[in-house]
């Protein structure tokens, strides 16, 4: 089986291949992209968060089987490497992660996000923005969040 | 009587030993090539510092990079004694010699309070304390100790290191090296750039470093600079290592079933039913280790499989021994025993000054409240795990630790191997919070790879398993008794707190041939005349985090005892970011908060009159004040609250702004202020503040870990909520501007935000609340 991930197609392991395996372990146990972060597998913390045809979705509790045919972008994919994406840039000028540990899915449903809405309100965020963070940096993703959109708007 | 307890400590136990020893001189912490041995093209000059052959730096790390921006600090340091950019300073793995050891994390265990530091005894018990510390060279991150334990051997490692390379440069190019100077790694003379630091590195290491020189702030260009962290480029493209993204060649997954029942042991399993499922491979029964529960560990091909097997598992589980445990029980019973040792005068009195009984007695108005705080998780993003291979009679073990040594040590007892064939690689920590101060799991991977003939795997702890297999914050009730006189001013202070001991289980988990030695050096820790009663208490010595942020008093209470009476609950419990301080400063600030009101008195003005004697806590209470606009009316259906408290070193004082909204409490702002001294960069202060606030905030509102039957009842973040973005508060911090030694940054902006929470609450509805969590 071949899955789509960020712009290539990729030849599934025969271990990391049964419809009912949820995205986020063929990610990164099967194909070794471990950006995508597990952390409480209920869909509930969004460390998990990765672009489904531009859609952010939590990929614990996303079967493969519901993948099939879709592009999957994880945060390896996001930008290439020499061309960060802005919120990348921004998450680094407001210095954004402390462990670091969730924003791969922080960054993921902000793209998601700002790829809908280049001007987001503050309850746009909030509503969009549900990823937990237990190191606290809400303030700092808002910060970037709003620093990345007013560079998209110029 | 004085002279006589001080002798009896002195001589004590341990004493005479110590006395004698503590003539010799301290020992360096430079080290030397042997102790950072270099790699190819690498010349090490001593402990911390290697040169590699493209003139760059290579740093021993000794401490874990686990959010609170460590790995950037410790860096820009050495950057600053070396001239070098921060972007040149490469990271490598610090051994486990005793000069990475934690002297400053001992430091900040010693029992004194803020109007202690400058009196002769205290100064000699801190000086026998460090040489001890040097010596065991226990390495730990935590305490909010590594910038304070990192500041001289650091600086001094690197001035060092400048020294000798400056002096090679002077040989090489036959100059005095008082006419040599470094800019960006490069030694320039007036004519001209000479050599970078690799042309001249290999005669560095033979060249002595002659008289070596600390930079003076004057000169300082990256100290105290918001220099960007050096961890962050891989934690925005996916690339950064956490101990769940090791991949060695041939891994296997295990995942986790504990009994549910914490203390509860392992019955007959249908272990052939688990072993047939998809992917699976093995079931390896897990006893106890280094204080866990007995588990049955499920190895798969890939972690999903490892996960959905042990779903499968059927097991007679067992009860523990000793009972079951409910919190509600516990809870019930450490009020009963706050109350009674309260009244008898029982408890070990962390602080005794003046008469508390009869001032009491004498009081004009007498206050009693008792205050309560549930058990709580930590949480962090990154469930537990660890990775480890054994092959041909070697360890290797890739953690996110707080504890390479312990680490070490586990891997070694449970595979029965001399600690040096132990390797073990730190990760990157997604959060530690001090959960990962403990090792458990560490042990329980090595148990499970000692199973798979060679085969490096990877042991992941489901979220479920992380939050009901803890070790909690203890649970803890307190009394609180004061006395004003006619004037509204506090005469007497008494506290006594019921508390599991935290210090002395996690010694006995980590460090089991320790445990003893450190009762021991707890026990001859106070040099006055609480030396007898320490000396002789029955039980667990006197565990100096089981009352820290209430015996350590910062107001002028000329009659105070404080006290703490050590339980057993038979809940496992550790330390959670800022330990004793996180509840006790809830149980102090609103406990002042209620004699201010009493009194009469503005919270604020209150507290700065008993802060007399302490101006840098009268600083850092006057400037939140003013920055929060305090003495103006705040806008309608707003109230504000404060809170002043010390830890780890560092003076804290938050205002924050709470509205009502639906019933409960919701806070629209918080002001803080800190002061740690000298700052080495003030974007990761800030940023921790905001942390500890975003933590303490999540723990004052909903945090608590219930337990019935022995079973934890939070299992996930559905019935644990963490704060939200969209719930998180507007945060202004401003750092105090000082030159004092640098103290703790990652933990004490938790300790105030309950109290300030609780106090402004109060303001906004007349309603007092003393017990934890505030909502639900």
């Amino acid at each position: 089986m071949d899955l789509k991930v960020n712009g290539q197609l990729m030849a599934l392991p025969e271990l990391a291949s049964d419809a009912a395996m949820p995205l986020l372990w063929v990610l990164r146990d099967g194909l070794n992209l471990t950006g995508t972060k597990f952390g409480c597998g209920v869909a509930a913390c969004g460390a998990c968060t990765v672009h489904v045809d531009g859609q952010a979705l939590r990929s614990c509790v996303t079967p493969l089987g519901a993948v099939a045919g879709k592009a999957v972008t994880t945060i390896e994919g996001l930008a290439a490497k020499d061309h960060p994406h802005a919120l990348q840039l921004a998450w680094l000028a407001e210095q954004v992660p402390q462990c670091g540990y969730c924003q791969s899915g922080m960054l993921m449903a902000a793209a998601a996000l700002l790829a809908k809405n280049r001007n987001p309100s503050d309850a746009d965020i909030d509503a969009a923005m549900t990823n937990l963070c237990r190191c606290g940096t809400y303030p700092r993703v808002r910060a970037a969040i709003k620093q990345a959109a007013k560079g998209l708007k110029r | 009587v004085k002279r006589r307890t001080l002798l009896l400590s002195g001589l004590g136990v341990a004493g005479a030993l110590i006395v004698g020893w503590g003539l010799m001189p301290p020992r360096s912490r430079l080290g030397d090539a042997r102790t950072l041995p270099p790699g190819d093209g690498e010349v090490g000059l001593n402990g911390w510092i290697k040169i590699a052959a493209d003139g760059s730096v290579l740093l021993a790390m000794n401490r874990s990079e686990m959010g609170q921006g460590v790995h950037t600090a410790l860096a820009q340091l050495v950057a600053e004694e070396l001239d070098v950019p921060l972007g040149t300073v490469r990271l490598t793995a610090a051994g486990h010699d005793a000069i990475y050891g934690n002297v400053a994390a001992s430091m900040g265990n010693l029992p004194f309070g803020p109007r202690d530091h400058e009196r002769r005894a205290f100064k000699l018990s801190a000086w026998v304390t460090a040489k001890l510390a040097r010596e065991l060279g226990l390495n730990l991150t935590g305490g909010s100790s590594t910038t304070a334990d990192a500041w001289d051997a650091l600086r001094l490692a690197a001035a060092t290191a400048r020294a000798q390379l400056l002096g090679a440069a002077g040989l090489k190019h036959k100059l005095p090296v008082a006419e040599l100077t470094v800019k960006h790694g490069v030694i320039h003379h007036a004519s001209g750039a000479l050599s970078h630091y690799g042309d001249v590195a290999a005669q560095a290491a033979l060249t002595p470093p002659g008289s070596v020189v600390l930079k003076p702030r004057s000169q300082w260009t990256q100290i105290g600079q918001p220099l960007p962290r050096i961890d962050l480029a891989a934690k925005v493209d996916g690339s950064a290592r956490y101990g769940l993204d090791v991949r060695e060649p041939g891994q296997v997954f295990a995942a986790i079933r504990h009994c549910p029942m914490l203390g509860g042991g392992l019955g007959p399993a249908n272990v052939d039913a688990v072993r047939a499922r998809p992917g699976a491979l093995r079931v390896v029964a897990l006893g106890p280790i280094a204080g866990s529960t007995a588990a049955y560990a499920v190895v798969a091909r890939t972690t999903w499989h490892a996960l959905e097997a042990a779903k499968v598992l059927d097991v007679a589980w067992q009860a523990p021994p000793g009972g079951r445990v409910e919190s509600a029980a516990v809870l019930e019973a450490l009020e009963a025993e706050a109350r009674r040792a309260h009244a008898a005068g029982e408890g070990f009195a962390f602080l005794k000054q003046g008469d508390a009984k009869a001032a009491l007695a004498g009081a004009a108005t007498r206050l009693e409240a008792v205050y309560s705080a549930p058990y709580l998780a930590h949480a962090t993003m990154e469930p537990m795990n660890c990775t480890a291979q054994v092959r041909d009679g070697h360890v290797t073990v890739w953690a996110p630790t707080q504890v390479p040594g312990f680490a070490r040590d586990i891997a070694a007892r449970v595979a029965g191997v001399a600690p040096e064939d132990v390797t073990v690689h730190v990760t990157y920590l997604g959060g530690g919070f001090g959960r990962r101060l403990d090792v458990d799991f560490i042990g329980q991977a090595v148990r499970v790879a000692l199973e798979m003939g060679g085969l490096p795997v990877q042991l992941v702890w489901s979220r479920e398993e992380d939050m009901t297999h803890d070790f909690y914050r203890p649970a803890e009730v307190a009394v609180l008794q004061a006395g004003l006189d006619a004037a509204g001013q506090p005469v007497a202070l008494a506290i006594t707190n019921a508390a599991d001991s935290m210090l002395p289980r996690w010694a006995e988990r980590v460090m089991p041939g320790l445990a003893t030695a450190l009762d021991v050096l707890n026990r001859n820790a106070f040099p006055d005349d609480r030396a007898a009663a320490a000396l002789f208490m029955r039980g667990d010595a006197p565990d100096k985090t089981a009352s820290e942020g209430l015996f350590d008093l910062a107001y002028a209470i000329p009659n105070a005892r404080i006290a703490h009476q050590p339980t057993r609950s038979g809940v496992p419990v550790g330390m959670w970011r800022s330990v004793g301080h996180s509840h006790h400063a809830f149980f102090k600030e609103g406990f002042i908060d209620e004699l201010a009101h009493a009194a009469k008195a503005d919270p604020v003005a209150f507290r700065l009159a008993l802060l007399e004697g302490l101006p840098r806590h009268q600083a850092v209470l006057q400037r939140a004040a003013e920055a929060a606009g305090w003495g103006q009316r705040p806008p309608a259906g707003v109230a504000r609250g404060v809170a002043l408290h010390e830890s780890f070193g560092s003076i804290v004082a938050q205002v924050l702004e709470v509205v009502k909204d639906k019933g409960q409490p919701r806070v629209r702002r918080v002001v803080c202020v800190i002061d740690c001294g000298t700052v080495v960069n003030p974007a990761i202060v800030v940023r921790q503040m905001e942390s500890g606030i975003v933590f303490g905030l999540t723990a004052a509102l909903w945090g608590r870990i219930d337990i019935v039957g022995s079973e934890v009842q939070q299992k996930n973040f559905p019935g644990h909520p963490l704060l939200t973005l969209a719930q998180c508060p507007v945060i202004e911090t401003h750092l105090m501007d000082s030159d004092g030694p640098a103290t703790g940054v990652g933990e004490p902006a938790t300790p105030p935000v309950a109290p300030a929470l609780a106090n402004a609450w109060f303001a906004l509805t007349g309603e007092r609340r003393r017990s934890l969590p505030l909502i639900g």
